[in-house]
Parts: structure tokens; sequence; C-alpha cells
């Protein structure tokens, strides 16, 4: 850690404190349902960083997903002329 | 870039009201959709509705919505969500990359360097137990670094403040997106007959217009 905020320092970055990196990664801890439970000194920074990406690439397939679902659902809408001109019409 | 918690209410409906803004417009951009371009539409317009809540005050939603924005078709339907509100602000990537490999290779030397240091202190099998958990972090982080919008330009600080606020912005974007789509799908589920599906639909959409209205 001294080699890191002596580099920092170098490049004339203000100190960036150990407990403001602990501070942000036990805030990333809270948010990702897999790990929340566990006391944030049994989990490790590598294992926080690997659920996170976990995490984001979950989220990123469920908006993938629902906009699938969403667009078929207006599809099935549309098969009908009467209720497709209803919908268009809310939509626009 | 202020911190958020998750699920304020308000935020899930300048969401809701910017992403249902998105899709009137493609709509009235390109009538007569097929499947595809309908999925577009409404994924498009729930990227930037979502970035857009931000009012660019976040790396990642700068991030993603230039990147939308630079292509050519695209570039005119979001010109024409933004219109009315904030500038799209344009990132300028290859200066931070030069900059940071600059400093990324003094790093490295100087990391070199202070191993060798330490191996004469601790030891050769501490320095290799923390030489692979240090390794792991790494790889873990450029992963992390290819997932966040921008993430490729970040010191380690601002990915971490910048990770918080995309995932609390994506659970707020699949959230939305799941009660209208799990709403729509009861509807049909329940064998309702065609003009009430209907009817359920346009109550939503009723539903989901007049709350705008409210925000708005």
């Amino acid at each position: 850690m001294s080699s890191r905020r002596s580099q920092m320092r170098q490049a004339g970055v203000s100190r960036i404190t150990e407990d403001q990196i602990v501070d942000l990664v036990s805030k990333l801890q809270q948010l990702i349902p897999e790990i929340r439970n566990r006391r944030s000194d049994k989990v490790s920074a590598s294992k926080v960083l690997q659920e996170t990406c976990n995490y984001i690439k979950n989220l990123h397939r469920e908006v993938d997903d629902l906009s699938d679902r969403l667009s078929q659902l207006l599809e099935s809408i549309d098969s009908d002329s009467a209720q497709a001109a209803i919908v268009r019409s809310l939509l626009m | 870039m202020k911190a958020r918690t998750g699920y304020s209410t308000s935020l899930k409906q300048e969401f809701l009201k910017k992403w249902i803004k998105g899709i009137r417009i493609y709509s009235n951009f390109k009538k007569d959709m097929n499947i595809l371009e309908r999925k577009k539409a409404i994924k498009l317009s729930a990227d930037l509705a979502i970035a857009s809540t931000r009012n660019a005050s976040t790396r990642w939603s700068r991030t993603l919505t230039a990147n939308i924005s630079k292509n050519e078709t695209n570039k005119i339907f979001v010109e024409q969500i933004f219109s009315d509100s904030e500038v799209i602000k344009k990132e300028a990537p290859s200066r931070l990359m030069a900059r940071s490999n600059r400093i990324a290779s003094k790093k490295i030397w100087r990391r070199s360097h202070i191993t060798q240091i330490k191996a004469r202190k601790m030891g050769p099998y501490a320095v290799k137990a923390r030489s692979i958990a240090k390794k792991l972090v790494k790889n873990r982080t450029k992963v992390l670094k290819s997932l966040v919008p921008g993430g490729e330009n970040m010191d380690g600080i601002s990915l971490i403040k910048e990770t918080l606020d995309y995932i609390v912005s994506l659970r707020v974007q699949v959230d939305v997106m799941r009660r209208l789509a799990s709403a729509a799908e009861n509807s049909t589920r329940l064998g309702l007959s065609s003009k009430c599906s209907v009817h359920w639909l346009q109550g939503i959409f009723t539903v989901l217009d007049h709350w705008c209205a409210m925000v708005h």
C-alpha cells in the first residue's frame, strides 16, 4: 500500500486512504445480493469484484430478455388491426 | 457525482417517463417495425432513458449516451429525445488513454522494482501468494472495466464509485421493465378475450400516461 501512496504523490494526486477504498468496497458488497449478508472482513476484494461482474452481467441479460418479451407482447397485439390501432395510438 | 440509494420512486418515474417518450419518438420515426426493430426501439430507449436520469453527471451515463449516438441511424433519434433537455457531452477517449498508458507503464516499472525489494524482506513464498492475489484482483478489475461504460479509462476509486451508481441505475431499469412486462403478460396468460386484453393493456398505458403527466 505504501508503494501506491508514493506513486500517488509522484503523480500529484491527493492521497487516497485505504479507509476510502475499504468503505467503497463494503458499499459494493451491500449492493450485491450474493454476498450482502456475509461479514465484510470475510469477503476478499477479488470475491467482491467477481460477484460484482457476475451481477452486472446478469442485469444486462435481464434487460435484454425483458426487451425481447416486451417486443413480443406488442407483436401479439399487432396481429389484429383494431388492437394494433389502439396500441399504436397509445404509443404515439 | 451524488451518491444514491436504491429505490426512490421518483427515479423510477423519471426513467419510465423518458423511456416511454423514447419509444414514442422511435415509433414516429419508423412506422411498421418488425419484431427485431421493436426490440431495438425498446432497449435503446431504455438505455438512453436510464443514462439521462444522471444528467451527464457520471462517466458511465455520458459514455453510454455517446456510444449510442455514434451510430448514424441512432444519432437523429437521440437528438430528438434530447432536443428539449440536456446536451449530449462528447467524451474524449484518446487523450485519456495516452495519459493513463503513460502512468501505467511507470507503475509497472516501480512495481517490479518494489517486488524485488520485498522478496528480500518477506521471503519468496509470501511474495508469490501476494502476487497471485494481486493478479486475481487485477484480472477481475479488468473485467469490471469492460462491463461499466467508459470503465477502461477510470482509476480504481472512480471505477468503484461509477460501478455503485451504475448498478443502482441498472436495478431501476430492470425493475420498471419487469413490472411492465409481467403486467402485460398476466393479462394475456389469464386467457382474457382479445377485447379484454387490449383493455388491460390500454389500462396499463393509460396509467403510465397519467403517471408520466403527474411527474412532469
